[in-house]
């Protein structure tokens, strides 16, 4: 257990799941949760039509006509049934004891028609009264890399994870899941919660605040129903760990009367851009802002002041890195005296350039002993709080194809030098005219660790939003 | 007069918006900086307070039924002697009546006119989803068209006052620009964090602008207050 005595700690460490209503020919929950069983849990599933039967027990599932049948209590289970079965699924779960449930029926509230809004109030009021973590309605639920409970089969089975996540959207949690992942960054544990008419964003935040495996959160959130406990709880949470908060949609203003200047001006979002604010939380506008933030937070040193020592392959990217870690609100600093003394005694100023930023292809010319002084020098300037270094895939890939182990040799000395040097250190990498190839090779960098950004401004970006919140 | 004496009189008579005389006394004995206002129900009040604030002087009209004064001609500035001052309190009279048949007019508000400062605004709103939160921002053009302003959730930290004056686009303009001097920044922070005390310790209050709130040199002072309370 993660958190003991967490009201939600079964749910999210559970030893018995099961699934309610799943449907031939893909049986997509049972297919996602295939790991969790493989991992020696107890994977269950009920339905009573008898169409569907044959095909559930030819997965080597054991199913269950009736929920009282089941001879224990359930730890999750995830019910797909069409919506007016919804109140007896939830009647059953009670009866059994089950500790949680998301309901991936949809067909609330959300719909604004009045049936839907009825059956979510049934629902409600039932889970209220009973105390039942009802996750949802209208939610993928769960992902629980470490248990092998998935709300999709592509995403991974690992202990690697260090990423809380929670979205108000099924599709923004799943994308999450597998876009940090394929940025070798992981999942501890996420919930998509949909409609949370029970548990709300503040319940899961603080689970992962308190939960030990979760090193810094993520969420993509919307509206919160009640803002002054979210409020409380992220302001907590903030002080624990990094939260990135992915505010999405420009909530209603509403026909709010106000007789004050003030009430005119507080427009929902600027209220949002405060709060986030005071709590100290990272803010982003979209998934890519909020990887990138969490690749530095996770791989990086934590950066003491924002002076970027760049480092570019060539004249041109000299200037447009500077540019953009410029207009982020970052500093290029002179550097020391010493500096400029070590790099003078080799650099080579034809065709290059020691100044900050430095154009040093012409320098290195392949050489990783170049390389590595380089950063030796730079790593040892006081002037320098941070390191970001631009890889050309327009004058290397063709090199690295035909050598890889030149690449190898690169990213060993990247590596060396982050796993030495106290201060942030971040690669960019344009997938220039190589889109396929460079796509191939980021795995190696994220296999030791190295921030790799597919552009300037966008690892400037993320620097200045990592250095905000050691400033907050 | 007790935040209590006020809000049930306002409630007796039906109001929500207390008016510039009520709002300035309650917030004055909250601590905050805020221009002396009293009211004045006769000609002979008007000019004996007129003496008592020193001049220039500005009068405006004081009426529940009369939300925009300045649109019914019902404040006059920079009356600058007694004979000026009475003859500005039978205008205001005159035209509020005449712009608003039938209005309520509980009389003239007197203050002395402060020397223009830099304009800034505070204010207090209840957001639907958050509850009660502060604002700051420059007035003036910044505030109407830019929408220039901060928020923060009461109540306020220390380092929330200051990150809601530090954070607005227009903050080079409190440092001084054009040979204008620097405004007192830790007069314009205990300004916001007194208003964060005071809407903290009474719910009742819904809404509130500062608007303007002179920033000088030396000191802070809100010449203008509106208070909006809660129906029950």
């Amino acid at each position: 257990m993660a958190v003991p005595g967490h009201r939600l700690d079964r749910m999210f460490n559970p030893e018995v799941v099961a699934v309610v209503g799943d449907k031939g020919p893909m049986y997509m929950w049972l297919q996602n949760n295939m790991p969790f069983k493989e991992k020696g849990g107890r994977l269950y599933s009920v339905q009573l039509d008898e169409k569907e039967i044959p095909g559930i027990e030819a997965l080597g599932i054991q199913n269950f006509r009736s929920m009282a049948d089941i001879p224990e209590p359930i730890d999750y289970a995830i019910v797909a049934v069409p919506r007016q079965v919804s109140p007896y699924v939830l009647k059953d779960l009670i009866a059994n004891g089950a500790h949680g449930a998301a309901f991936f029926t949809s067909g609330f509230a959300e719909t604004g028609e009045e049936l839907g809004i009825k059956l979510q109030d049934q629902l409600t009021a039932m889970a209220r009264e009973a105390n039942f973590n009802l996750v949802g309605p209208n939610c993928m639920g769960l992902y629980l890399p470490r248990s092998g409970v998935r709300f999709n089969a592509d995403a991974p089975v690992t202990d690697e994870g260090k990423i809380g996540f929670l979205s108000q959207s099924g599709t923004h949690g799943i994308m999450f899941s597998l876009v940090s992942a394929a940025n070798g960054l992981y999942v501890s544990r996420c919930a998509s919660f949909g409609n949370a008419v029970v548990l709300d964003v503040a319940d899961y935040l603080e689970y992962l605040m308190l939960d030990g495996e979760t090193e810094i959160i993520g969420m993509y959130v919307e509206g919160v129903k009640d803002g002054r406990r979210f409020f409380e709880v992220l302001r907590e949470a903030c002080k624990r760990k990094p939260v990135v908060v992915w505010k999405g949609g420009q909530t209603e203003a509403g026909a709010r009367a106000t007789m004050s200047h003030t009430g005119s001006l507080a427009a929902p979002q600027a209220v949002w851009d405060g709060m986030m604010r005071q709590c100290g939380a990272i803010t982003t506008n979209n998934l890519d802002e909020t990887i990138d933030t969490m690749k530095l937070l996770l791989n990086s040193k934590r950066p003491k002041g924002n002076g970027m020592a760049l480092m570019a392959q060539t004249g041109g990217q000299s200037v447009s890195i500077t540019d953009a870690f410029a207009k982020s609100g970052l500093r290029v600093p002179r550097f020391s005296d010493a500096t400029y003394a070590e790099l003078g005694e080799f650099f080579n100023i034809v065709g290059g350039s020691y100044q900050n930023p430095l154009d040093m292809a012409g320098t290195i010319q392949g050489s990783m002993d170049t390389l590595d002084r380089i950063l030796r020098i730079l790593d040892a300037d006081p002037n320098v709080d941070a390191m970001a270094m631009e890889l050309s895939a327009m004058f290397a890939a063709r090199q690295w194809k035909k050598a890889p182990d030149s690449l190898d040799k690169t990213i060993d000395t990247l590596a060396a030098h982050q796993a030495r040097s106290p201060k942030p250190f971040l690669v960019i990498l344009h997938p220039a005219h190589e889109a396929e190839y460079v796509a191939s090779i980021a795995p190696k960098f994220h296999a030791k660790g190295i921030p790799l950004f597919p552009s300037f401004e966008r690892a400037a970006a993320a620097m200045q939003r990592v250095l905000a919140f050691e400033n907050r | 007069m007790s935040f209590d004496t006020v809000l049930a009189q306002a409630r007796a008579e039906g109001r929500t918006l207390l008016n510039e005389v009520e709002a300035k006394l309650l917030l004055k004995e909250a601590g905050v900086s805020v221009a002396n206002t009293t009211l004045a129900k006769s000609r002979d009040e008007a000019q004996a307070q007129a003496e008592a604030a020193g001049y220039p002087v500005v009068l405006k009209v004081v009426s529940p039924d009369i939300a925009h004064k300045s649109d019914v001609g019902g404040v006059k500035l920079n009356l600058r002697d007694t004979a000026a001052v009475g003859a500005a309190f039978d205008e205001i009279l005159a035209s509020s009546k005449k712009a608003v048949p039938g209005a309520n007019i509980l009389g003239v508000a007197v203050q002395h006119m402060a020397p223009q400062g830099t304009e800034v605004i505070v204010g207090m709103t209840t957001d639907p989803q958050f509850g009660p939160v502060m604002m700051f921002g420059l007035g003036g053009i910044m505030v109407e068209v830019l929408k220039d302003v901060s928020f923060r959730l009461v109540p306020l930290a220390d380092k929330d006052a200051d990150q809601m004056i530090n954070e607005i686009k227009g903050r080079p303009v409190l440092a001084g620009v054009r040979g204008q001097p620097p405004s007192d920044i830790a007069a314009l922070k205990q300004t916001i964090l007194k208003v964060s005390e005071f809407v903290e310790k009474h719910p009742e209050v819904r809404e509130l602008d500062l608007n303007p709130v002179f920033a000088y040199p030396d000191g802070a002072l809100a010449v203008d207050a509106r208070i909006v309370i809660s129906e029950s």
